[in-house]
């Protein structure tokens, strides 16, 4: 009987598995074979000339270059608000916050992983829409109002990650550096973090995805059909996952439709990139602190 | 010559979660001797290592009562005055672990790591003390050609001794070894055990050791914890 329930344990393992991988190869093929013959030079960059646009010296109207550029400088500066916090709240909960305090802001910060992101988004145009009435009328929702709330969406993986990969080192690697007289800032900074960088990694890559992909909070704050490149950060931008929902939803020609699914495939290949930067960064840090001789 | 005393510990008692482990001791180990503790597992011989060095402050729900006064300097510190610096006593008193605990880093770094954390910089020192270390700790032959390489690539009994000269690098008056050959086999044990004999006139050395015979071949003095008391076994 229980060989039995062995066997059916790991069959139906396997078959969960299948159906994860099935259905993410099932996604990207149905992408790449509605869109890849789409992509081109011109869907990118237009009637305008690509050296000139990628120089910044030209706009593009009707290409996804403008969205493109949207969509790495959101993420870029989103994750670049959230990481510092979200590790430094990390090494908090998992080092310094004890007792009581710590089951308070737990609790908290699981509260905020389960606010639905389209109300992430109201909160960060109210909070625009505040800093416009007291504070400056040329505040808009825009760019760095965008980052700032996608920061607050994806800062609880950050915080979860970072706790838990550092809660998981053992106790001999946290004595480690105290028995030989290092301080509590030292053991963290120069043992703990680099053997957590793996976990560490992992939570930076959870938010770069959520952040590039993330549609809801971006409508409420500041994304727009056509501005072209963002030229400050207190402007509006285009980016990728709004023009994939406007372009299924409004679309006037087949070529429109197999333009989102260019789109999303463009997309894909920019989270892509963006995680394997992470990879080379984390690879980098871990050699530089550790290894080099 | 008499044997100036080192430590002395006085009514010291130590709690786990309201759980007596230590009961009211009170005991003085001389200097420049090996002490070996022996008793039975999980009576406390290493929570008792441990309140030489602070260690045991990081572990929750924990207490102790009873003091301890180290002698530094011609002058007995008591070592757990809110004035006396933390990261200055782990200097003192070093310790090395049961399992070899190498970081992940190479050789030379892993020697010299206690320096960057005391905020050494001058690398011509830092070469000379780790050269000085590593023979101390009966390594350098071993490793003095690769010592850009991984510390993970050396074997247990080397690992364990990369541990020892990790805990000399800044001369410590006391060594505490934690059952420091318990994961070796006899011929490793027994490099560790002529080294910490050649270690006896420049430390202090207390071991935890569940092997008598070792226990016989090198301790100066033998005393058994059990019950949360320390009885001395040595006869003289």
């Amino acid at each position: 009987m229980d060989r039995v329930l062995e066997k059916v344990g790991t069959g139906f393992s396997w078959i969960c598995a299948m159906v994860l991988l099935g259905t993410v190869f099932c996604i990207v093929g149905y992408l790449l074979i509605n869109g890849i013959s789409t992509i081109n030079i011109k869907l990118i960059f237009g009637e305008t000339d690509p050296m000139n646009a990628l120089l910044f010296r030209k706009q593009v109207f009707d290409g996804l270059f403008p969205a493109i550029i949207g969509t790495f400088a959101l993420v870029a500066l989103s994750v670049s608000f959230a990481v510092p916090i979200g590790l430094a709240a990390g090494i908090y909960m998992a080092e310094y916050c004890r007792g009581s305090l710590k089951k308070v802001f737990s609790l908290f910060f699981d509260v905020l992983a389960g606010i639905p992101s389209i109300v992430v988004g109201l909160f960060g145009f109210s909070v625009a829409i505040f800093l416009h009435k007291y504070f400056s009328s040329k505040v808009y929702p825009c760019l760095f109002i965008s980052a700032l709330s996608l920061a607050f969406l994806v800062l609880p993986y950050l915080i979860r990650t970072t706790q838990i990969s550092l809660e998981n080192l053992s106790e001999g690697i946290r004595r480690t550096a105290p028995a030989l007289g290092a301080t509590k800032l030292q053991n963290i900074f120069y043992v703990l973090i680099p053997r957590s960088l793996s976990g560490i990694a992992s939570g930076v890559i959870l938010s770069i995805g959520r952040c590039a992909e993330d549609t809801a909070v971006i409508m409420l704050t500041g994304v727009v059909v056509t501005s072209g490149v963002p030229k400050s950060v207190f402007s509006n931008y285009e980016a990728l996952p709004f023009y994939i929902y406007y372009i299924s939803s409004q679309y006037s020609d087949k070529q429109e439709l197999l333009s989102g699914y260019a789109a999303a495939i463009i997309l894909l290949i920019i989270c892509g990139l963006l995680f394997m930067t992470t990879f080379f960064v984390k690879h980098r840090l871990t050699y530089h602190a550790l290894y080099r001789p | 010559m008499e044997n100036k005393t080192k430590i002395k510990i006085n009514g010291l008692s130590f709690f786990y979660n309201d759980h007596r482990v230590l009961n009211n001791i009170t005991v003085s180990f001389p200097k420049n001797t090996i002490t070996a503790i022996v008793g039975p597992s999980g009576q406390g011989k290493t929570t008792l290592m441990m309140i030489l060095n602070r260690l045991w402050e990081s572990i929750p729900e924990t207490r102790m009562e009873g003091s301890v006064k180290i002698r530094f300097d011609d002058r007995f510190h008591k070592i757990y005055d809110q004035s006396y610096p933390l990261s200055q006593l782990r200097r003192l008193v070093g310790m090395v672990f049961q399992i070899p605990n190498p970081l992940p880093m190479s050789i030379y770094k892993n020697i010299a790591f206690p320096l960057k954390l005391a905020g050494v910089k001058d690398k011509g020192l830092i070469s000379e003390k780790v050269e000085t270390a590593l023979k101390n700790a009966f390594l350098w032959e071993e490793v003095k050609d690769r010592l850009k390489d991984n510390a993970f690539a050396l074997s247990g009994g080397q690992q364990q001794r990369l541990c020892i000269a990790r805990a000399l690098t800044l001369e410590p008056q006391i060594l505490l070894l934690d059952e420091p050959t318990s994961s070796l086999d006899a011929s490793a044990a027994s490099v560790i055990e002529e080294l910490m004999i050649n270690l006896k006139d420049r430390c202090t050395l207390l071991m935890v050791s569940h092997y008598l015979d070792q226990v016989k071949r090198i301790a100066d003095t033998v005393m058994e914890l059990s019950d949360g008391k320390l009885f001395n076994l040595t006869s003289d």
